[in-house]
């Protein structure tokens, strides 16, 4: 409790431990109350009545990739943007530009991969 | 604000932006236009570099000298003849997306803050916005599998190296305090002795660069990236890119840690008589002429490199020297690579080349003036650059080097004339090989003259080489 | 007295207690939120929805808990266990802690720390590891497309929630929620910032995967999607997660841009009631359109979903967000 910084996040600790104590309460006295009859029936993977017949691991589509790489620029300006937001005020005309200068160059690439169709989810 | 300074930086980037946008938008292929306006970019910048004044700018993170005016409009004609190159032969093989000349033209404006860089962060961002799209030319024929595995190849062990330079640079970062040049130099200077940390990051800082220069050891994925990539994207990897890392590494070595060159100069030395050795001994057995060409431009970097091993400004003056006149003689050569065609498909053996001299005089003329210029046979080019080398090496007296250098030259000697040979005493094969397309005989043709006549006027290009010398050492 | 509650102990006891004077009004909203969905959605259909466990079938939510707690807990043979168990708990647990910086009247956050935004924003990212984690480790074809899909679905939506909180953070200057409040003093943001409390709300329907925007779940297709091999008290985690999400980001709503815990009008009969009371009120507002919109639109398309998110929310906002640091820049109005 020295550091007040430190100290205003105290309660999300205390959240969290009172949070996962509720959800491994709920999880363990399932466990504990109701009565487990597991066979091999129950516990294969659900397929429409079929058995499984391969593995999940295996490849899935490549759009998914290209949706997380796009997340991850978007999602680094949005981080960009955060501080840059609460400082405008104090930054002045210099440090606007420079935030528009990155956005002209992050749109730019952003008219690039519509065209090229990588929005596109048919 | 001395932002103005960085002006053809600015100009460029504002091009690629705009040549970008404007390439994208209609549906149709736009390559052959927006390959043309790249080449006027790049002139454009070319001519406002000239134009530039000196001096630091944004906030001391960019620099402007004869030493970056001299580099910066070599690697902007070299990129400019290495986009050349590509115009017909991209066509041809069902490259010709637009993307390429804005690869093409990032790629150098990377070189071009590498070149101006004053600071470790702005080497750093020079050297990521270089390498980004040199992975993605080398992976441009991407339904091929040997350009796809080049340029993952190079990808991966590109991020290592730019780890490693990272790394570095943050150990300087730690123990010197700042990562700006000028405060390095003169912290540097201001102390006694250095702090082993200061020298690991230097290390690093040198692993990544000699990375991007492919040197010994760091030298390992030039023979399968030069092979698997696209024939002209392997000349733009061998001619431009290499102007602006030796650039950088003179500069980096020769400006902030120059009061530490009693640890680095071991380094180069070693560094530049590995390279020389590999370069001469593994090209020999090479039948691919473009693993023969990524052997060659190993050699190439110890020669080079000698010209730093030596610290001194005549040693400097001979390495702008011989890195101007390599890329004159790479481009051509590589123009000779990219012009062999056989019945519609492009070929690169050596064995493909036999009887050249008969079936076409010009292509076979130019590529003997190439090779020979390679081997530094008087009165070419080539000799001139491996003369103010060695020149250097021996009235600093580092006559092991220059031995090493004159007996490499010698090894090398055998394997850029057996290809003279093969062109003008083996049998051609039933099949000639295709006529070049103009593009390509104008390269031939002026990088060939600029072989010849270097020897009737090295006054100019002497000159400004140590104007650029004197402006780095200061 | 006061000495103890100085002292570690008593700050940890008084912690504990404040986190649980939140966290089960909070636990009570979202069972209460089940029934109150099955109500409104009969009662938009014209039915009665349950009423027969208690009067108007206010115990229905009750009867449900216990009917899972006592299943049986079925972890498939192919799963990984470990993660199979964890993924609903990391779910609940996310949504819970997120409370832990909501503040429901001036000063009654309960960690009013100095980031609170960016600390939502960071949770309810996280969300999407819970989701990931179940389709994964169920080692079934249908959890997994489910989680794939969600996840891509959760990613798209949540880089316009983060422009559309930037440019309420651009009215403010603060990162710190009792802050954005405060700042909501003259005016509510929702009404200069309309088209952004839009696109808010939208992508807070597609972030908590609720209709329209329901396909990860899509019964008619994924069988419900990441959770199909859940059961018993796993499943209700899931389930809990996701109400519980609803809420949260009605409240999220709320601070950002329905003034938070302050009356409409400031003025005497508004002024007696509590601004919690208020708070809650907005809360449950922003709850009903969230099951108004379940009754009234059919289930997006995937392609159509991603177009939404990417070409039309992602651009807008970019848009209204450099309009707006414009237009503040030019007529002087930013915080300083």
């Amino acid at each position: 409790m020295t550091q007040p910084l430190l100290a205003d996040y105290f309660p999300i600790l205390v959240f969290l431990a009172i949070a996962g104590g509720i959800a491994l309460a709920m999880v363990g006295g399932s466990l504990l109350l109701a009565r487990q009859k597991p066979d091999p029936e129950k516990l294969s993977a659900y397929e429409c009545g079929f058995e499984p017949f391969d593995d999940t691991r295996r490849r899935f589509d490549v759009r998914f990739y290209l949706v997380a790489i796009l997340f991850i620029i978007f999602d680094l300006e949005v981080a960009f943007l955060f501080p840059w937001a609460v400082a405008l005020g104090d930054i002045g005309w210099f440090g606007f530009w420079s935030m528009m200068a990155f956005l002209g160059v992050l749109t730019i690439g952003f008219i690039y991969e519509w065209r090229k169709g990588a929005l596109d989810w048919e | 604000m001395a932002w103005t300074l960085a002006l053809p930086e600015l100009v460029l980037a504002l091009c690629g932006l705009a040549i970008l946008l404007i390439g994208v938008l209609p549906k149709r292929d736009t390559f052959f236009p927006m390959a043309m306006a790249v080449t006027g970019s790049l002139l454009l910048a070319a001519v406002l570099v000239l134009g530039q004044q000196e001096g630091v700018a944004l906030n001391g993170l960019y620099v402007a000298d004869s030493f970056s005016s001299f580099m910066k409009v070599l690697a902007l004609i070299g990129a400019a003849l290495g986009l050349l190159l590509a115009l017909d032969y991209n066509t041809r093989e069902r490259l010709n997306r637009f993307e390429y000349p804005v690869l093409v033209l990032f790629a150098t404006l990377g070189m071009m803050v590498m070149i101006s860089a004053n600071d470790l962060m702005s080497v750093y961002l020079g050297l990521e916005l270089l390498s980004l799209p040199l992975y993605v030319m080398a992976a441009f024929d991407r339904d091929a599998g040997r350009s796809a595995e080049a340029g993952l190849k190079y990808f991966v062990l590109g991020a290592l190296a730019s780890g490693l330079l990272l790394y570095g640079a943050s150990l300087v970062y730690g123990f010197a305090g700042t990562t700006n040049f000028d405060r390095l130099a003169a912290a540097f200077a201001a102390q006694e002795g250095v702090s082993p940390g200061v020298v690991v990051g230097l290390v690093f800082v040198m692993a990544g660069l000699a990375f991007k220069i492919s040197a010994v050891p760091f030298h390992m994925w030039t023979p399968d990236v030069y092979e698997g990539a696209p024939t002209p994207v392997t000349a733009f990897f061998a001619a431009a890119p290499k102007v602006a890392a030796l650039a950088l590494l003179a500069r980096v070595l020769l400006g902030p840690f120059a009061d530490l060159a009693a640890q680095w100069q071991q380094v180069v030395v070693l560094i530049s008589i590995a390279s020389m050795l590999l370069g001469a001994f593994a090209a020999i057995g090479q039948r691919n002429l473009k693993r023969l060409m990524a052997y060659s431009s190993i050699g190439h970097v110890g020669y080079a490199l000698m010209g730093l091993a030596v610290v001194s400004d005549v040693g400097l003056r001979g390495l702008i020297v011989y890195i101007a006149i390599y890329v004159f003689m790479n481009i051509g050569a590589f123009a000779v690579l990219v012009a062999m065609r056989r019945s519609g498909r492009a070929v690169e053996q050596v064995e493909d080349l036999a009887g050249l001299g008969r079936t076409d005089p010009a292509m076979a003329l130019w590529m003997a003036v190439f090779m020979f210029s390679m081997a530094g046979i008087p009165p070419l080019a080539g000799f001139f650059g491996k003369l103010y080398v060695f020149l250097a090496a021996v009235q600093g007296g580092y006559w092991t080097l220059a031995v090493i250098g004159v007996l490499t030259s010698v090894v090398a000697a055998y394997y850029y004339l057996r290809i003279v040979k093969v062109m003008y005493f083996d049998q051609p094969p039933e099949a000639a090989l295709e006529r070049a397309p103009p593009s390509l005989s104008v390269v031939m043709a002026t990088t060939g003259l600029f072989n010849l006549a270097f020897c009737l006027f090295p006054a100019p290009m002497l000159a400004a080489a140590g104007i650029a010398a004197a402006a780095l050492l200061g | 007295m006061d000495g103890f509650l100085a002292s570690p102990a008593g700050v940890l006891v008084i912690t504990v207690a404040q986190t649980l004077a939140l966290l089960v009004p909070v636990l009570i909203a979202v069972a209460y939120l089940t029934w109150a969905e099955r109500k409104v959605l009969a009662a938009i259909q014209l039915r009665k929805g349950p009423n027969v466990v208690g009067p108007f079938g206010l115990l229905q939510p009750f009867a449900d808990a216990i009917k899972m707690l006592m299943k049986e807990t079925v972890i498939p043979s192919g799963a990984n266990r470990l993660l199979f168990i964890m993924a609903p708990m990391l779910t609940f647990l996310l949504a819970m802690v997120a409370w832990a910086v909501i503040p429901v009247q001036d000063g009654w956050a309960i960690a009013d720390i100095n980031v609170g935004i960016l600390y939502l924003f960071a949770i309810s990212s996280l969300g999407v590891y819970g989701i990931i984690i179940a389709g994964w480790a169920s080692n079934s074809k249908y959890a997994f497309l489910g989680a794939l899909r969600s996840a891509a679905q959760m990613v798209s939506y949540e880089v316009s929630i983060g422009f559309v909180i930037v440019t309420v953070l651009l009215c403010v200057g603060s990162l710190n929620l009792t802050q954005i409040v405060r700042a909501q003093e003259s005016v509510w943001f929702f009404i200069p910032l309309f088209p952004m409390f839009v696109i808010f709300f939208i992508s807070a329907l597609a972030e908590t995967n609720r209709a329209p925007f329901d396909l990860p779940e899509g019964e008619s297709e994924l069988v419900a999607g990441f959770f199909v091999e859940y059961s018993s008290m796993s499943f209700a985690l899931f389930f809990l997660g996701e109400y519980a999400n609803m809420i949260l980001m009605s409240a999220l709503a709320t601070i950002l841009f329905l003034g938070g815990w302050l009356p409409p009008i400031n003025a005497e009969p508004f002024t007696w009631i509590p601004g919690f009371v208020w708070f809650a009120l907005k809360v449950a507002l922003c709850l009903f359109v969230f099951i108004w919109a379940r009754a009234t639109f059919p289930r997006y398309r995937y392609d159509q979903l991603m177009r939404l998110g990417w070409k039309v929310f992602l651009p807008f906002s970019l848009f209204w967000l450099v309009l707006t640091a414009g237009v503040l820049k030019l007529t002087g109005w930013l915080p300083a």
